[in-house]
């Protein structure tokens, strides 16, 4: 159980949320933008299905309303964390694979990377206001980058850009959620009970 | 009745025969004469199949059939000459059928069988390659070697037109023996047992599109197979952004021929084969040129410890990254070689190779490779006759005169081995410039002075200062920064 | 015995009297006319290219007993056309609902079935009571990335055509337009209007499912509208109005982050606030000079106009 909010916790938390979903809104239209460059770029076909990538944070859920606000939180933090380590191998991909050739679809991965990293610190943040903190990333070696084809890999990058823009989506509406004062209390609950 | 006698090897031959008596009959009695000199040869036989030696002009036998009580029923007298003699080849026996799945080659080996015939026969081998389920004839070859007397293995390759994996391929072999001394007839010896590579559609988890991520040239026709489960069905295969009609192979393997392929994008053009239930597999090809030759390649050095090589690549290869093009430095002289790094969107490109010791020509060759093919320039040069000096640096202008002036100036790069020209341009306000030139012995990164007389008193000038090879100019280096003074009164 | 058959427009129908002969002596009838004797071969009856009008009841009756030998009742319709089907979400995240209809009648009884595949689980459709073509999906999962298949069939005794929609979960999102808009003048200023609204009533949660909205405005007399985007609140105070000229104002809204934007909202009409006239007569300064209507309440021409000005559209 989270300790009872003294009012700079509340104020602090509030903040926190609200930034972090502006910061959720930019990374989800800059997710989308990129996405656009990606497809057309990896002559994609941007209708394309792309089956559940293993290792691949997925963002549906099932009965989201009834989830705590730790549970959002701990799990968003444990995908951004991992779309972290997916970004970058991509980027280290897009460079073996293209060198110097598509400058402007690494820039944007990078930008991503970057926003994805911060919006990773931005979750440590908000669970350093609970009592117990974000869990230690120590011992979480990255899953290892599995031996594709080279087509498999263009289906693979797309599978994590599309569910990164849809947990984007959703942390915007977690943290919402965690905004939200639940009924007949004036100030956001801390977040063990809230919905 | 119907004697016929066929040789493998010029030595033995087999002699067989029918029997037209409806009567159940024993066992045979065989005699035959060696070159018709008695006395005969002969003994028992069940078959109706005898192995005898060939003769070498003739041969008489006398075939007695007898009942099952051993009774003679009919006896019967051939005269074999030699030109009644059929020459059938032994099946040729494949070693062995390696694929090599990266270039879609097959590697036949076989034995030719040498040691059973004389030296010096010419001998044909034809080579069948089948494939799909049908078996279907793909192409067959004649392949010619000369007999040796000895058992030689002989290897022949086959680049197939589309992926070893795409379907099971099979190869079969005959050969036929010109042995020009032999009189009776010469046939192809039966075709040897098919040896199979199985392709990826008899494999359990073979599903796939092939090749996997290959580079061709640019114009090339190329095949791409889809293998996949048995019960799916592929809706359609795209080349890029084309559907391409479908070649069955196998009930678990089509494919699409692409002819003509053009330049692809950065990232490659994706093969996609849609199944059913919105399944997708896919490969991608990099199609490009191979590098051009290297255009204006130019070698010189800046300060005698590094040697800068740049040149004009020419027409892009269209491949990037690990696909993209290699450059590496040979010098003959030497035999040192450095690879270069380049990056392959700058218009020129650059490459270091150190200065040696007690090396003034140097024999350059630059190698350019990438996955399509590669090419070489090469460069001879006396460095002496390619300093192309550093920007000098640090100039200063000092006097307490009214009419001259000490110039000071520092060039980073050792020139201890040649003589430096240097040009200073001198202007002032209200007269056109003048240049001064002043050769003086290059030094281990020196500091350069010059005097300059006849100036105008109480006159303000501005300076600024250039160097080259005084020897053999090759190229002035840029100006230095300019530096104001003021001479003194008269 | 007697049963319903379907038969094509432009079919050639050939009707049996049940077990009589070729040569048996009979009367046939529609809808209890006898039919005239050149649409028998034999016993007989058949009707060439049918068109609609010749649905209705047969009967065939002996000829000298009048025993009624045979009775069908024809249906003249066509198979169905491909359906045209859509899917839609105005109540994001509770569900979304799907409806559809036939581009062009049969005329005869269809019936639907749908189904929806999200991956590979099958959802339950719940058909509304009304309208009958339509039902509604409960999502499962939220955020997910796997697209939705719906397929509807369609068969009638004619034949069967089935169209198939693929979708992304977000693609669908399309709130019902804003409710309850007001449009005012505001006092003391000619340029100004103060539009209000509300949350579509079938939005279940607009504080983790925020909606955005658009106002689009312009004066009766021009045809160019003016646009103006707002990413929270549901009022906004139009602050260039062309003074003393009437307005005609509607709002969309859309999810903050995802789908596309509602329908416009029913247009609301207001004037700007106009400085009193200082030569009228008393009794011209009662009528107050700003006047607001709505086009879709356009009062018939003898109903007083509102005069406070705050005129609901819903």
């Amino acid at each position: 159980m989270a300790a009872a909010d003294s009012p700079s916790a509340a104020l602090r938390r509030r903040d926190l949320c609200s930034r972090g979903i502006r910061l959720a809104g930019k990374m989800r239209s800059d997710v989308i933008d990129l996405l656009d460059t990606y497809v057309e770029r990896q002559g994609l076909d941007a209708s394309a299905s792309v089956v559940t990538v293993e290792g691949v944070p997925v963002a549906a859920v099932e009965r989201w309303d009834e989830q705590t606000g730790t549970q959002r939180l701990l799990e968003n933090l444990t995908a951004y964390r991992a779309f972290r380590v997916l970004l970058a191998q991509m980027l280290e991909e897009h460079r073996e694979q293209l060198g110097d050739a598509d400058t402007g679809l690494g820039r944007a991965l990078a930008a991503v990377l970057l926003q994805v990293s911060a919006f990773a610190y931005h979750l440590e943040e908000l669970l350093r206001l609970e009592s117990r903190g974000p869990p230690s990333e120590e011992g979480t070696a990255p899953p290892p980058v599995p031996h594709l084809g080279l087509f498999e890999r263009k289906l693979r990058g797309l599978g994590v850009l599309r569910e990164l823009a849809q947990w984007a989506v959703r942390s915007a509406r977690d943290l919402r959620q965690l905004t939200k004062p639940s009924p007949g209390s004036s100030s956001a609950p801390s977040w063990a009970e809230s919905p | 009745q119907n004697l016929k006698c066929v040789t493998h090897n010029l030595r033995k031959m087999a002699c067989t025969w029918d029997v037209s008596s409806r009567r159940r009959h024993g066992q045979s009695d065989f005699c035959y004469t060696t070159n018709d000199l008695p006395p005969p040869v002969c003994f028992k036989t069940k078959e109706k199949r005898v192995e005898i030696p060939v003769p070498e002009s003739s041969t008489t036998v006398t075939i007695t059939t007898n009942s099952i009580s051993g009774t003679a029923i009919a006896t019967k007298q051939f005269e074999i000459h030699s030109a009644d003699i059929s020459f059938v080849p032994l099946t040729p026996r494949i070693l062995s059928l390696t694929p090599d799945f990266s270039t879609s080659t097959l590697n036949l080996k076989w034995s030719d069988n040498g040691s059973a015939f004389p030296y010096g026969l010419d001998a044909f081998w034809q080579i069948q390659i089948l494939r799909k389920e049908a078996k279907e004839k793909v192409t067959q070859v004649t392949y010619y070697s000369k007999m040796t007397h000895e058992d030689v293995i002989l290897s022949w390759n086959w680049t197939s037109d589309m992926p070893l994996e795409c379907t099971s391929h099979y190869v079969k072999i005959r050969c036929y023996i010109n042995v020009t001394q032999f009189v009776g007839p010469k046939d192809w010896s039966d075709w040897s047992p098919v040896k199979e590579v199985p392709g990826k559609d008899t494999e359990p988890n073979g599903s796939g599109v092939f090749p996997q991520d290959t580079v061709v040239a640019v114009g090339s026709d190329v095949t791409f197979c889809c293998v996949h489960e048995e019960g799916q069905q592929i809706e359609r295969m795209s080349y890029g952004s084309k559907v391409y009609p479908l070649i069955r192979l196998s009930s678990r393997s089509s494919a699409i021929r692409v002819l003509n392929a053009s330049a692809s994008d950065t990232s490659g053009t994706n093969v996609v084969c849609r199944l059913s239930e919105d399944e997708m597999d896919g490969t991608v090809l990099f199609v490009g040129y191979a590098p051009d030759v290297p255009q204006n390649l130019s070698c010189e050095t800046s300060n005698f410890l590094i040697i800068k090589c740049t040149w004009k690549p020419g027409r892009p290869s269209g491949l990037y990254g690990k696909r993209g093009t290699n450059y590496s430095l040979f010098e003959r002289i030497s035999g040192k070689n450095v690879s270069c790094e380049v990056n392959e969107m700058n218009r020129e490109r650059v490459c270091g190779f150190p200065v040696l010791a007690d090396q003034k020509t140097y024999h350059f060759i630059l190698g350019v490779s990438n996955p399509i093919g590669q090419t070489q320039s090469s460069l001879l040069v006396d460095l002496t006759q390619r300093v192309h000096p550093k920007t000098p640096e640090k100039l200063t202008v000092s006097g307490n005169s009214s009419t001259s002036v000490h110039l000071h100036w520092f060039i980073n790069g050792s020139f201890a081995e040649i003589r430096l020209l240097c040009q200073i341009e001198i202007s002032s306000g209200h007269s056109e410039q003048k240049m001064h030139n002043i050769s003086m012995p290059g030094g281990k990164f020196s500091t350069y002075t010059a005097q300059l007389n006849t100036l105008h008193p109480y006159t303000k000038y501005q300076f600024r200062v250039r160097c080259s090879a005084a020897d053999h100019f090759w190229r002035w280096s840029d100006w230095s920064r300019v530096e104001e003074h003021t001479t003194l009164e008269a | 015995d007697s049963h319903i058959q379907y038969e094509r427009v432009g079919a050639d129908v050939t009707m049996k009297c049940g077990s009589m002969d070729w040569d048996a002596a009979v009367t046939w009838t529609a809808n209890g006319t006898d039919i005239d004797e050149s649409h028998l071969n034999g016993s007989y009856l058949i009707l060439k290219n049918v068109d609609l009008t010749r649905s209705g009841q047969y009967s065939c009756y002996e000829g000298s007993s009048w025993h009624l030998k045979y009775q069908t009742y024809l249906r003249v319709g066509t198979p169905p056309k491909e359906p045209v089907l859509m899917c839609r979400s105005n109540n994001y995240p509770k569900g979304f609902y799907c409806s559809w209809h036939l581009p062009t009648p049969t005329y005869i009884p269809n019936s639907f079935n749908i189904s929806v595949i999200h991956g590979t689980k099958e959802m339950v459709c719940e058909k509304d009571i009304y309208p009958k073509n339509r039902c509604h999906i409960r999502y499962l999962q939220l955020f997910s990335t796997v697209k939705y298949k719906v397929t509807l069939t369609v068969t009638n005794a004619l034949g069967k055509n089935s169209t198939t929609l693929t979708f992304d979960e977000v693609a669908i999102v399309k709130p019902d337009p804003p409710e309850s808009v007001v449009a005012k003048p505001v006092p003391n200023n000619p340029r100004r209007l103060e539009v209000s609204w509300q949350n579509p009533s079938s939005w279940p949660d607009p504080e983790s499912f925020p909606l955005k909205f658009f106002l689009r405005y312009r004066p009766l007399i021009l045809d160019q509208w003016q646009h103006v985007e707002l990413s929270d609140g549901t009022s906004h105070t139009i602050t260039d109005a062309y003074a003393g000229k009437e307005y005609i104002i509607q709002v969309a809204a859309k999810d903050n982050d995802i789908g596309t934007w509602s329908d416009w909202s029913v247009a609301v009409h207001a004037t700007p606030w106009t400085e009193e006239p200082k030569h009228l007569t008393t009794e011209a300064q009662i009528t107050d000079t700003t006047s607001a209507s709505t086009s879709s309440f356009m009062p018939p021409p003898t109903t007083k106009i509102c005069d406070k000005g705050a005129v609901v559209g819903s």
